[in-house]
């Protein structure tokens, strides 16, 4: 499946895999969105940074489409999604994490991991139970390896630790094949050594899964990205390479003490 | 819909007011104010021109079709006050309260009591309103106070509390039909300036109108204008138009929401009882009619837009006129009709007409 | 969110699975058996209007419990699909009323019925699912209402107010199945394949989706999940297992009228589905045989009481507040907690 993909990119040549166009977004008077423009090319790894209220958590929601933006339109992979709900563009290979992990407390983690395997597979409305070797169960749990909960796979996800739920907020994105990924404040709430396995995680993914990363961790953002958005007040502010951002004068400004933990 | 927007004091400063969304809707959808406003202006004219035969022999005479849109709108007037109570308790509590129906019956029964005992037919209108309220608060500070949140169980509870009222009433007053007379000082039919015909000799023939069912709207328009103002213009108001709006906001800041709460549902209890007086003298008070309210709020704030005041009006006045123009003019089905406007709604615009989601 | 049931069910489904994995409980083969031989011990009286009409009402909340415990949708128009399927096959088949009925062969008129009282509850799933889920109740209410109302005013083929009488079950096989034994056999034998159903169902992908939209409807959309269609469908399912319910309604009356789909009888479906609790396919019919010995031996009771015998409804509704109020998980919740108290240690959590 990825080798299709990695084809079917290097077919495509230059279509970005997320482009935003004059994307605007409006709540009665409150502009949220203002006249945002970006592109990111497959593969990308990007980080949006700003400070809270700056409108990044509003931008991820109107790429996933959880709801449709007052103006402006966003293409995935050349494809004009503007209109899609939410579900057509999961479909199309975009994923996304949660900054407050939504996951499913009644079920157990395998469960978790295999709904969101089921999501994108044609056994959505399937009335037959799995067999054991069933493929999708198989790659389910392949997942729930890959983010280090074999121990916990049987366990009600009510019953897991923060940064075990906040683990398997990444292996619910991960399932399926994702062209594109969105993370939103992966690093929230864990502990330094969390974080250092975060970023082992977001570092050992393939090379065509681009991604957007939200964060006000500077450090773990920083580290796991080739280009960095700025935004504020629902603007674009600045667009760089993480050293260039880093030095800029204005941002130390704008950041000063928002630089670890946010 | 001649009323100034009403701003509501919110942290966006957007302008919510009725007027204002009006005005933006005939911005958005031109065609169809237009088709709307050429609607209006023909059934004007249907209502207020002298009928020539060829549309006398389609239509029916004139008197049946004025007598329908007037009891239409006479009753739409009483199922603006049932469905108001309903919406507001839902609109700041988040409770569906199926009681309801059974709030009303109350009122109508407390009303005939008091007919009956006293033979005055206005204080009938202020024990109905003090009683049922009281009702209301009791429930409200002994029972759902310790469910907030739990919308389903508050549902559920209110459909115990129906089954029990209802068997309840049934013991206390039994099974018969009773209707609150009207009393003498509004007796008797008013001379409307609504032409009907024309006599031979040139003479106009008016629609005569019963005065108590014109009395009874007049006083549904002014409850329902001094709700308005005390929504938008005072201090209350302005709370109440916060719950609806953000709960947690209102929790925390510092207001005694459960007063405030406590107050709302004794209010739309108390109205719903005085509507069970007002339903009394219109039609009749009997086991059943809890359910035929109760069913006629739900379909009007469904149309209209739960936790909108100005939604169970548009929403009252469309399902009194569906049903009186159905009960003339298609008997079998009078019931269906408002049941598929309401189904039309949910079908292209599920949050109501006038709702804010 | 549907905090009444759904918090108690989340985790019962999981507890649900750790005990099926460990292979049925004792008592189950003991009801089963029970359930099996029962026309060797009970009178025809009891084998009919008690536990026949126990099976029938506990499956038609069983369709009820399926959508609100696992989907999170409280329907009140189940009672209704049932009457649909119902009034189907008395226009459809035979009955009292000639000049209205096709007189179809059953082996037509059945599957035609069941047919289109599924399509009515889809419609009506369709109707109720586009908005959040307080108001399933109002909508699939006014729908229920709207019919119970259509089929009284309907004359020409609803046959009104009197509905129709007449309606009995077939003669085919050799079989008799209007008579008690096999009648009985039939209500138990839907009954069994209706649980069954819901029991496979809750872990096929598409029962694992609806319980995960009922916990977080927002994450399955963006996992890829359709939660409208997926709603839809559950509605649809839900019809397939209260129509033929329904039908054996109807034959046990004998007859179908618009009080069979009155306001009461949709209240008392889902009376019953919450009294005998709403998290297992196995409580809606612990909750209608309560009901039904409830309504058959009421009348004694209550003039024991010194009460006139018609406060019926007030025990119901009394009854149904005492659930909601002190144990909403019902009598299965009970249970529940009874049982873990007893054996202390199985610590499978809540």
């Amino acid at each position: 499946m990825a080798v299709a993909i990695a084809e079917r990119l290097q077919a495509t040549g230059t279509v970005n895999a997320l482009e935003l166009r004059g994307v605007t977004k409006q709540f009665g008077a409150l502009v949220a969105l203002a006249d945002v423009t970006l592109s990111v090319r497959p593969g990308e790894r990007r980080a949006i940074l700003g400070s809270n209220g700056a409108g990044k958590t509003t931008l991820l929601n109107c790429i996933t489409g959880d709801f449709p933006p007052s103006s402006g339109t966003i293409r995935f992979f050349g494809e004009d999604v503007t209109g899609f709900p939410a579900h057509e563009r999961i479909r199309r290979g975009l994923r996304r994490t949660y900054q407050i992990s939504l996951l499913f407390g009644g079920l157990s983690v395998l469960d978790n991991v295999h709904l969101a395997c089921l999501g994108v597979s044609r056994g959505r409305f399937s009335l037959l139970r799995p067999r054991r070797d069933d493929a999708l169960l198989e790659s389910a749990r392949a997942l729930v390896h890959a983010v280090h909960l074999d121990a916990v796979a049987e366990k009600k996800v009510a019953e897991l630790a923060h940064g075990q739920q906040r683990q398997l907020e990444v292996a619910l994105a991960l399932a399926g094949a994702p062209r594109f990924l969105l993370f939103d404040e992966p690093a929230a709430g864990l502990s330094p050594a969390e974080r250092a396995d975060l970023v082992a995680i977001l570092q050992g993914l393939p090379a065509h899964m681009g991604y957007v990363i939200i964060e006000h961790d500077m450090d773990v953002a920083l580290r796991v990205v080739e280009s960095v958005t700025l935004m504020h007040d629902g603007r674009i502010f600045k667009e760089g390479t993480p050293a260039e951002i880093e030095a800029d004068p204005e941002v130390q400004e704008l950041y000063l003490g928002h630089g670890r933990g946010g | 819909m001649a009323r100034a927007g009403a701003s509501r004091p919110g942290s966006d400063g957007a302008e919510r007011g009725t007027g204002g969304r009006l005005a933006r809707w005939i911005e958005r959808h031109p065609l169809g104010a237009l088709l709307i406003a050429v609607l209006l202006v023909a059934f004007l004219w249907l209502v207020l021109a002298d009928w020539p035969d060829e549309l006398e022999r389609l239509l029916g005479r004139k008197r049946v079709f004025v007598s329908a849109l007037f009891n239409g709108i006479t009753l739409g007037g009483l199922y603006f006050l049932v469905a108001t109570g309903f919406t507001l308790i839902f609109g700041l509590m988040r409770n569906v309260n199926l009681a309801h129906g059974s709030l009303y019956l109350f009122g109508g029964y407390l009303g005939y009591s008091t007919v009956q005992a006293t033979g005055l037919w206005l204080p009938a209108f202020l024990v109905a309103f003090l009683l049922v309220a009281v009702v209301g608060l009791l429930l409200q500070v002994l029972v759902f106070r310790h469910m907030e949140g739990q919308e389903l169980r508050q549902t559920l509870v209110t459909i115990g509390l129906s089954i029990v009222f209802a068997d309840l009433m049934l013991w206390a007053w039994g099974g018969d039909f009773y209707q609150i007379p009207t009393p003498e000082w509004l007796a008797g039919p008013v001379d409307m300036p609504i032409v009907l015909d024309v006599r031979a000799n040139g003479e106009p023939v008016h629609l005569r109108y019963p005065r108590v069912r014109l009395v009874i709207f007049a006083a549904s328009v002014v409850i329902g204008l001094l709700l308005w103002l005390v929504i938008n213009r005072t201090r209350i108001g302005t709370l109440v138009r916060a719950g609806v709006d953000d709960r947690e906001m209102l929790a925390v800041s510092g207001v005694r929401v459960q007063l405030l709460f406590a107050l709302v549902f004794a209010f739309g209890a108390g109205l719903a009882g005085m509507a069970g007086v007002v339903g009394g003298t219109f039609q009749s008070v009997s086991p059943g009619e809890d359910t035929r309210f109760l069913l006629a709020s739900l379909v009007v704030v469904i149309v209209g837009g739960l936790g909108s005041i100005p939604g169970a009006a548009l929403g009252a006045l469309l399902i009194g006129l569906a049903e009186q123009f159905g009960s003339v003019y298609l008997p079998t089905y009078a019931i269906v009709f408002s049941f598929l406007i309401m189904v039309l709604v949910l079908a292209f615009r599920p949050q109501g007409l006038l709702g804010l989601r | 969110m549907a905090s009444l049931p759904a918090s108690a069910t989340a985790g019962r489904a999981a507890a649900d699975a750790a005990e099926a994995a460990r292979g049925p409980h004792p008592a189950a083969w003991l009801l089963a058996a029970v359930l099996l031989v029962l026309p060797a011990i009970a009178s025809d009286f009891f084998l009919v209007q008690v536990f026949g009409w126990a099976l029938i009402l506990g499956t038609i909340a069983l369709s009820l419990q399926f959508l609100a415990g696992y989907g999170g949708m409280v329907s009140l128009v189940q009672m209704t699909v049932a009457g649909v399927a119902g009034y189907m096959v008395a226009i459809l088949g035979s009955s009292g009323l000639a000049q209205i009925s096709l007189g179809w062969p059953f082996w037509l008129a059945v599957p035609v019925a069941i047919l289109l009282a599924v399509l009515f509850g889809t419609l009506s799933g369709a109707l109720a699912v586009r908005t959040e889920g307080i108001y399933t109740i109002m909508i699939t209410l006014a729908i229920a209402a709207a019919f119970f109302y259509f089929t009284r005013q309907n004359e020409t083929v609803f046959g009104g107010f009197l509905g129709f009488n007449g309606v009995r079950a077939p003669v085919f096989w050799g079989v008799d199945w209007r008579s008690p034994v096999p009648f009985y056999y039939l209500c138990l034998g839907w009954a069994v394949i209706a649980w069954g159903l819901v029991v496979w169902v809750v872990r096929a992908p598409f029962g694992l989706a609806l319980q995960g939209i009922r916990d977080n409807a927002r994450r399955m959309a963006a996992l890829g999940f359709d939660v409208t269609a997926h709603r839809i469908a559950a509605y649809a399912f839900a019809a397939f297992l209260a129509a033929p319910a329904g039908i054996l309604l109807t034959w046990l009356n004998g007859q179908i009228a618009p009080g069979t789909v009155g306001i009461g009888p949709v209240i008392d479906v889902l009376v019953i589905a919450v009294v005998g609790g709403l998290g297992r396919p196995i409580g809606p019919f612990i909750g209608a045989l309560l009901y039904v010995l409830l309504r058959i031996f009421a009348l004694d009771a209550l003039v024991a009481l010194g009460l006139s015998g018609q406060r019926f409804q007030l025990l119901i509704g009394l009854g149904f507040l005492v659930t909601v109020l002190f144990s909403p998980d019902g009598i299965l919740g009970l249970w529940e907690r009874w049982r873990r108290r007893w054996t202390g240690a199985r610590g499978e959590g809540r």
